[in-house]
């Protein structure tokens, strides 16, 4: 019989798991098709969050219309994203701009300007202050299963994962904007030399991935019950770990790695002090580097 | 320059002897605090609370008008001590609040001491800043002596087995450390102690291990935001074991966040909102209409209290205030009346303040006997 403080130990760490992976889908989503980290992802994450938040405050809406108000946020979040930080440096559509590093290297840092000024806008309009989630929006009334008690947001997020993973599956598979992200993410060149309007597609994945960012960030906004501008900073690190552990490209090995992510720091909890648990993930990505540097789950990419 | 300089300032005391109120002059002081940043929060109030009081100093009549000049740290010590460089190179400023934080607070005060700036701040409670040198003030009380005292609280309660977790820094390692030694020295015994990463979300693998140890009560060092997080993971795991934290937790948005998981919460504190003393209700009404209705917690107190003390030992070594004048005015202050209770620095320049026992009650910090 397994101690039952294993058990509960291993439910936390999934559900823990499961946040970072709402958070990594649409960051691994992004990549895929640039090539480059957004380093805004966070700060969409938290647009969601406070969209979610000034809606519920305003008036006293449904929980899907506050679902419904992060996603439309996030679309809108995404397309500006892509406008102001990545369209500027894809001017030149020649191969060898395309190919060029410095080009990728340079929005890495315009990314990472709109999330400062988005941070300290929120900062400046909402002040630094943790805000609170009414009660009655809280996703957090536990739960007993056994001897492991879980809350009810626990299987909200898990349902939410698992329907953007599958639903992501289906789009990248099956539908034809689906393909052409596919195409983009492969060779961006060669996709627009068959007639794939690049431009579209990129900015395609920014709304569903940015869309799936700020649903991320309500959920977890009304899961833990505290909105604030810095929210989206470790969650984010968080998700750019399983990406990379995961492959950089592969969704489900985004995933997966999320999880292992959330078990190895709640296992790691009962070992060694919690402040040292970070150690323990940080340190399976270290390892994962240096043995698998494609990834746990990433095809052998080609060098650009 | 320093000719015309003290030319006015002979102008200035002539007019001064002359018995005319004439405010031509103005002292700068220095506030470091991080305006931006994870820490941004606690910096907007001290600003908020610093504003209040210095709008009230030169609406008094003084014979001089101050002014001071905020810089944003972020709570960084490197940041920090740029500031500090900063402050110490402007020659008209003659003291400096701030940091926030012990760490950033202690980094500063290597260019203060060398540099003989006075530096008081509001909340760095680690028992080695004042130790850095005789420039070195606070207004806050330490987890040396916060730490035995809730000791002994717990230990009157027939709690012998006690668990302290801490966040991981100077602060909190002072709070461990400081409740440990009271707790070894009453005769209960520590059973588990741990400490977290500020700001960690999910405190429930740590406090599904805490209560392996099986405690009477938990002692806690944190802020109101983990502190909320926390509670509220208690509650959800359905344990009944009584907190216990200490003064920094002392937050209205503490009870905000946490709701009814924060009710039964002991702490201490040494600023009661509620309390009817005049000067107390004369901040907490100019503090709510800075912030929108919303009650102060200690921590703006206490920065009110630290600007008014150094104003107060701005103006007792004017005219012709100098540093080593100002420190030596601090050094002397001696039961200045503020919100945060009566202070007077001791020999080794610590705040000596008196500790009110609270409970959170009806949603609410509610004043206890016992």
């Amino acid at each position: 019989m397994i101690d039952p403080y294993y058990l509960q130990q291993l439910a936390i760490g999934l559900s823990l798991g499961m946040t970072y992976a709402l958070m990594a889908i649409g960051f691994t989503l992004i990549f895929g098709v640039l090539n480059v980290v957004n380093f805004a992802h966070g700060e969409v994450y938290t647009l969601g969050a406070f969209a979610g938040l000034v809606l519920i405050s305003a008036t006293a809406p449904p929980i899907f219309a506050v679902i419904f108000i992060a996603l439309a946020i996030g679309a809108m979040a995404g397309f500006s994203l892509e406008r102001i930080a990545f369209k500027p440096f894809r001017r030149f559509t020649d191969e060898a701009s395309l190919k060029s590093r410095a080009m990728r290297e340079s929005t890495l840092l315009s990314s990472l300007a709109v999330s400062i000024v988005v941070r300290e806008a929120l900062e400046i309009v909402f002040g630094s202050q943790m805000r609170s989630v009414p009660f009655e929006y809280l996703i957090n009334t536990p739960v007993r299963i056994g001897p492991v008690i879980l809350v009810t947001g626990d299987f909200i997020i898990f349902g939410v994962a698992a329907a953007m993973l599958i639903g992501l599956q289906y789009l990248l598979t099956r539908t034809r904007i689906g393909l052409s992200i596919r195409a983009v993410s492969n060779n961006p060149l060669g996709a627009k030399y068959v007639g794939i309007d690049t431009d579209r597609t990129i900015i395609m994945t920014f709304v569903v991935g940015s869309m799936m960012g700020a649903a991320a960030g309500i959920l977890t906004g009304l899961y833990y019950g505290a909105i604030f501008p810095a929210m989206g900073f470790v969650p984010g690190i968080k998700a750019f770990v399983a990406m990379v552990m995961g492959g950089l490209s592969s969704i489900p090995g985004a995933v997966i790695c999320a999880l292992i992510l959330g078990i190895s720091e709640s296992m790691a909890t009962t070992f060694v002090s919690s402040g040292w648990s970070d150690m323990v993930a940080y340190g399976f990505l270290i390892l994962t580097l240096i043995f698998f540097p494609n990834g746990l789950f990433g095809a052998r990419r080609e060098r650009v | 320059m320093t000719a015309l300089k003290t030319a006015s300032l002979a102008a200035l005391m002539t007019a001064a002897l002359a018995g005319t109120a004439l405010a031509a002059d103005t002292v700068k002081i220095g506030y470091q605090l991080p305006l931006t940043g994870e820490t941004a929060q606690y910096g907007q109030d001290f600003r908020k609370a610093a504003e209040i009081a210095l709008a009230e100093f030169n609406a008094a009549g003084k014979p001089f008008k101050a002014e001071i000049v905020f810089e944003d740290s972020r709570s960084d010590a490197k940041e920090g001590t740029n500031i500090a460089r900063k402050f110490v190179d402007d020659k008209e400023i003659v003291g400096v609040l701030g940091d926030f934080t012990s760490g950033v607070s202690m980094a500063s005060a290597q260019v203060y001491k060398d540099a003989g700036m006075p530096q008081l701040s509001q909340t760095a409670s680690h028992p080695d800043y004042t130790k850095i040198s005789k420039y070195q003030f606070r207004n806050i009380a330490t987890q040396a002596q916060e730490g035995p005292y809730n000791a002994k609280w717990m230990l009157s309660k027939g709690y012998k087995n006690i668990a302290v977790i801490a966040e991981q820094t100077d602060w909190g390692q002072s709070v461990v450390s400081g409740f440990t030694d009271g707790v070894k020295a009453n005769g209960g015994t520590v059973v588990f102690s741990e400490f977290f990463n500020r700001g960690l979300k999910d405190y429930r693998s740590l406090i599904s291990k805490l209560e392996r140890a099986k405690p009477d009560a938990i002692y806690t060092g944190f802020f109101y935001e983990d502190g909320a997080q926390f509670l509220r993971q208690v509650q959800q795991l359905g344990i009944k074991t009584p907190v216990y934290s200490t003064s920094a937790a002392y937050s209205p948005k503490l009870i905000e966040l946490a709701g009814e998981a924060a009710e039964g919460v002991h702490l201490t504190s040494n600023f009661l909102p509620t309390d009817p003393a005049p000067h107390i209700q004369h901040f907490v009404t100019e503090w709510k209409a800075a912030s929108n209705g919303a009650v102060p917690g200690q921590f703006p107190a206490q920065a009110y209290d630290a600007v008014r003390i150094m104003l107060a030992a701005v103006e007792k070594a004017y005219p012709n205030p100098t540093r080593e004048k100002v420190r030596d005015a601090l050094a002397q202050t001696k039961d200045f009346a503020g919100v945060t209770g009566k202070t007077s620095f001791s020999a080794d320049r610590e705040a000596e303040k008196e500790l009110v026992k609270v409970e959170v009650k009806g949603g609410a910090f509610v004043p206890v006997a016992d």
